[in-house]
């Protein structure tokens, strides 16, 4: 799908409704959105292009919170799809990651072995004292 | 004297061999292993292709986002040309499954949980739906050797089973979230106990340690979830056994007869071929094998294959889910896996009639998952009041409510039992094709009022042990409509010929040298995650037909 300059003028306007800067985070257009972040989306996710579309459209020329606010009121797949595609950037950017903390689906190492907390502070401990909680097979 | 292996039987193209299985899920993937050891020649046949670890998405950026569409677990969702259109207009819920070598083990959680003794005996010990034919007894021994296979971890002890051998691998970690849930659980005096998955902890029968990525519902890309392609179909190819994908059955024929000699099929490429067998045997899901039933019909079997009894196609179980969200002030790591439960409980597994149902539920605690999942409840808010703007949900509180959610939430999927009922049922759609031109499966379900009353008790329940737990905000989202996991019940399992399918050892009544080995024989559905029981008893049906193999009728 191709965008023009303008095309991305609105969906960044528009995006920053969804995700305006707020205390220590950027906005969704600051970190780029409506650039290189939505092509990689639209990449990912091309069944998104068509609402990204309409979206713009819709918007186009009209003040940007009243227009996303008609959007979801008159076209709610179309306003669906425009935010995941803004948030599903947003939230792909390198700086938005590091601010909530997210390293990604990360592989943290783990020792298999080892005793874990629950088999020494005596919390499972209690559970098996209880007793079995199963009704056995009727003889 | 040491046993005789046999030497591996390869069945060649155009060859009669003795047994064809149709789908290469859990069930079938056992079969094929198993029968090929025994010295049958077997050959299988799947609908979709051999699951490439490389094209899972969990290492990717964009892993969140591909998750909603092409490695979506609704078949309808993906639209992918190998997956067959479910038309789900008269059903409350979706029907999730995966076409390829594998099978829906491909998206699954890897939650390890065998029916309990009580699942045998509905009838006998609350008087409704039905007695299985066999015990938990009769099928441990089975559960233990596909454990075995599959490479289970987990810790042994659990109170809510009798005692059993231990399994293969040591438990995964339960990590902050598990160990959350588990502190509320202790307060309250309630059964929990570390999660049993399918996913090894340790190096096992060719799959990898489980590295906590925590991306086991879009496929595991480090090839450390059991599934089938992995623990299973190695053995079998090295057996002899064929396994031809890309294979979408259209109708299994019969002789003269009334015995079934094989199946029709459209290849990739879209030609009709023909593979003949002495033996059949079904493992295409509890909405695939009646829908290849209904579509096999003859002038011997004008109401499709083995539905003498009209049962084929009815009592469609799905369990009803609902999940309850606990947010905590702690970090609990919650993108980190793994995505199988962490902990479970079974605490109001067994039927308590004060509660104003019967049966009951299994809980599983599962980690918050990324930043898209801490917003995916975003949606329902907006509008929640009259003249509310985008901005009350969106903006700056989506901001705050990252900030609040966002690595701090821990989820409660509650399991509730389905009953058997002779109205949910799979019948053919007259308007729906798959690709290939082939009429579609429609679903008619509707969840019953027993289950509404379970789940509504259960939500009730987690959200008492997420308050045990320390949550400072909760969120419920009751019998969420894509989760027909389980697809269970229609062509059920019985002795007597006009009231079931197949008898005990899955033999349809009406065609005797065709088997149902999947989970559409289960009389009843249990209430928790049925792949553990679906695998044993695909083992228990396997080993029968080995042992009876000269009593066995044949085309």
């Amino acid at each position: 799908m191709t965008l023009s300059e303008s095309d991305r003028d609105v969906f960044a306007r528009i995006a920053d409704v969804i995700v305006p800067a707020w205390e220590r985070m950027p906005a969704a257009s600051t970190v780029g959105v409506h650039t290189d972040l939505l092509d990689t989306v639209l990449r990912a996710r091309p069944d998104l292009a068509d609402g990204v579309r309409q979206a713009i459209e819709h918007c186009r020329n009209r003040e940007p919170s009243e227009a996303v606010n008609s959007l979801y009121r008159e076209k709610r797949a179309v306003f669906d799809a425009f935010t995941l595609a803004v948030t599903g950037g947003y939230y792909m950017a390198d700086k938005v990651r590091a601010l909530i903390g997210y390293p990604g689906q990360e592989s943290p190492e783990y020792d298999p072995y080892e005793t874990a907390q629950y088999l020494t502070d005596g919390i499972l401990e209690r559970v098996t004292r209880r007793g079995a909680i199963y009704r056995p097979t009727p003889r | 004297m040491a046993a005789v292996k046999p030497s591996p039987v390869t069945a060649k193209r155009g060859e009669t061999v003795d047994v064809l299985i149709i789908g290469a899920g859990p069930s079938g993937s056992v079969a094929a292993k198993h029968l090929s050891a025994a010295g049958f020649s077997v050959v299988t046949l799947e609908q979709g292709h051999w699951p490439d670890a490389n094209n899972f998405p969990g290492r990717k950026t964009e892993f969140e986002l591909v998750a909603q569409k092409q490695w979506h677990p609704n078949p309808n969702v993906r639209d992918l040309p190998r997956d067959y259109p479910v038309e789900t207009s008269d059903s409350d819920i979706n029907p999730l499954m995966f076409a390829g070598v594998g099978g829906s083990t491909t998206l699954y959680a890897g939650h390890w949980t065998p029916f309990l003794p009580s699942d045998f005996r509905v009838r006998t010990l609350d008087g409704i739906a039905d007695d299985w034919p066999f015990t938990y007894e009769d099928l441990l021994p089975h559960l233990e050797e596909i454990e075995h296979e599959v490479g289970v971890s987990g810790l042994p002890g659990n109170p809510a089973y009798p005692p059993q051998n231990a399994f293969p691998t040591p438990p995964l970690p339960i990590g902050k979230a598990g160990r959350k849930a588990a502190e509320g659980l202790d307060k309250l005096g309630w059964h929990w106990w570390p999660g049993t998955n399918a996913i090894p902890s340790i190096p096992y029968n060719g799959l990898n340690p489980c590295v906590r990525r925590g991306t086991c519902m879009t496929g595991c890309p480090e090839g450390a979830k059991s599934t089938a392609n992995i623990t299973h179909w190695p053995h079998a190819l090295k057996n002899g056994a064929r396994l031809i994908t890309g294979a979408r059955v259209r109708e299994i024929e019969v002789d003269e007869r009334g015995l079934a000699t094989g199946a029709v099929y459209i290849d990739e490429n879209g030609r009709e071929r023909r593979q003949n067998a002495r033996i059949v045997v079904l493992c295409a899901n509890g909405i695939g094998t009646p829908r290849l039933l209904l579509l096999s019909k003859s002038s011997r079997f004008p109401d499709g294959l083995a539905n003498s009894s009209g049962l084929v196609g009815r009592r469609l179980m799905m369990h009803p889910f609902s999940a309850v969200l606990g947010v905590f002030n702690d970090p609990l790591d919650g993108w980190q896996g793994p995505f199988g439960q962490l902990i479970d409980s079974f605490e109001f597994y067994e039927t308590d009639e004060k509660r104003g149902f019967v049966r009951g539920a299994k809980w599983g605690a599962m980690p918050g998952g990324g930043p898209l999942g801490a917003t995916s409840f975003v949606g329902s808010k907006v509008f929640a009041e009259e003249n509310a703007k985008v901005e009350d949900a969106w903006g700056a509180n989506l901001h705050k409510l990252v900030d609040r959610r966002f690595n701090h939430m821990l989820i409660y999927g509650i399991i509730g039992e389905d009953l058997p009922e002779e109205s949910n049922r799979v019948i053919l759609d007259g308007k729906l094709t798959d690709s290939d031109g082939i009429p579609a499966p429609k679903i008619v379900y509707k969840v019953s009022d027993n289950s509404d009353k379970m789940l509504r008790f259960h939500v009730a329940r987690c959200l008492d042990a997420l308050g045990a737990s320390g949550a400072i905000e909760t969120q419920v989202v009751h019998q969420m409509r894509d989760t027909g996991w389980h697809l269970l019940g229609t062509c059920l399992m019985g002795d007597d010929p006009k009231k079931s399918v197949v008898d005990r050892w899955g033999r349809t009544h009406d065609v005797p040298n065709m088997y149902i080995f999947d989970g559409s024989a289960f009389p009843t559905s249990g209430g928790l995650n049925p792949t553990a029981t679906i695998m044993s008893v695909a083992l228990r049906q396997t080993k029968h037909l080995i042992n009876e193999r000269r009593n066995a009728e044949a085309a």
